[in-house]
């Protein structure tokens, strides 16, 4: 859970990355007093920019952003998205130059982390420096659960299998609880996360429905049978690292 | 901007949408119906021989504007004789 309290915008990282491993007092103190620049975004704009060379990462605080990449004809994948606790752009402290964009899906709020406030915690804690590399490690896992749904899974277990996973993510981080989230993301972007046509989306969420696993109505998304869910779209959690281990 | 609405059908499940699509026009909605297709195709096959795939734009007054259709036909051609020439089936 989010604890609310005497606690700084950057305690939403402390507890990512406590779902994981034991972040303690020094370590927690060491990522609150990062510091950085609080940004609003609108629905729609830009968080970092394909192409640009970004001198700090940016985290997400509240609301829904996407890593996308666009094509010239117009269309567009969006390959991962994020929510808050999520370090969306660490890739940029070392990638240097951005091979895609990251957008505002919601209105969201976002902190910017210059990187050298990065290079300083992790050289003062290596601990932390493998937390955060873990980060960008589970993106990487998470991206591989995609390509397998978008390669090989059938629509309805695509879409069931990301609906089990956007359950997971926000629930460890206190957006969802007792089978239902709110989702406010439009089909058409659902269907650019998906790969679907927006047509193909309406239809698989019709099928779902009509297993009676899921309700989606406008933006409130609940589950009725989260294990159902689970065994239709062969979904193993093993890849979220939802585990508390030393690293 | 107009809004539409797009059904669709893989010969098994209907879909009927009730809740329309804000497009720029008739060629948008058209693509878009078009787009459907393969989804529904690559979601059903391989599963039988026979299929057809539907899908159809309605606009705001529930006028059909456009529809288009894709076939299945599969055969086996073992006592065919045709089946002796050189696949003539994939000629164009």
């Amino acid at each position: 859970m989010v604890e609310t309290g005497n606690t700084g915008p950057l305690h939403v990282l402390v507890t990512s990355l406590s779902l994981r491993d034991e972040v303690d007092p020094e370590e927690a103190a060491l990522l609150e007093g990062l510091t950085f620049r609080r940004r609003l975004l609108r629905k729609g704009e830009e968080l970092v920019a394909q192409h640009s060379q970004p001198s700090e990462s940016c985290l997400v605080l509240t609301g829904v952003t996407a890593r996308e990449v666009l094509l010239d004809d117009g269309k567009r994948q969006i390959t991962a998205l994020h929510i808050p606790g999520d370090f969306v752009d660490l890739h940029a402290f070392l990638l240097k130059v951005m091979d895609h964009s990251v957008v505002a899906l919601t209105d969201c709020e976002a902190a910017y982390v210059p990187h050298r406030e990065l290079l300083r915690v992790t050289e003062r804690s290596p601990h932390l420096g493998r937390l955060l590399w873990l980060s960008t490690v589970i993106d990487g896992a998470i991206q591989r659960a995609w390509i397998t749904s978008g390669g090989r899974r059938s629509a309805t277990a695509h879409f069931g299998h990301l609906i089990c996973e956007l359950y997971l993510r926000l629930e460890v981080v206190g957006l969802a609880s007792d089978g239902r989230f709110n989702f406010p993301v439009p089909q058409n972007e659902l269907a650019d996360a998906l790969g679907f046509s927006l047509v193909h989306v309406n239809r698989t969420l019709q099928d779902l429905r009509a297993t009676g696993l899921v309700a989606w109505k406008g933006s409130a998304v609940s589950i009725l049978d989260f294990d159902g869910l689970a065994r239709l779209s062969q979904f193993d959690p093993t890849y979220l690292n939802l585990v508390r281990m030393p690293r | 901007m107009p809004r539409y609405y797009i059904d669709s059908s893989d010969g098994s499940f209907s879909h009927i949408d009730s809740e329309g699509v804000e497009l720029t026009g008739d060629e948008a909605a058209r693509y878009l119906a078009l787009d459907a297709l393969p989804d529904m195709v690559r979601e059903v096959l391989p599963d039988g021989d026979q299929r057809e795939f539907a899908v159809c734009v309605r606009d705001e007054a529930g006028r059909v504007i456009y529809s288009a259709r894709m076939t299945l036909a599969g055969a086996w051609r073992e006592n065919d004789p045709a089946g002796l020439d050189d696949n003539p089936e994939l000629d164009v």
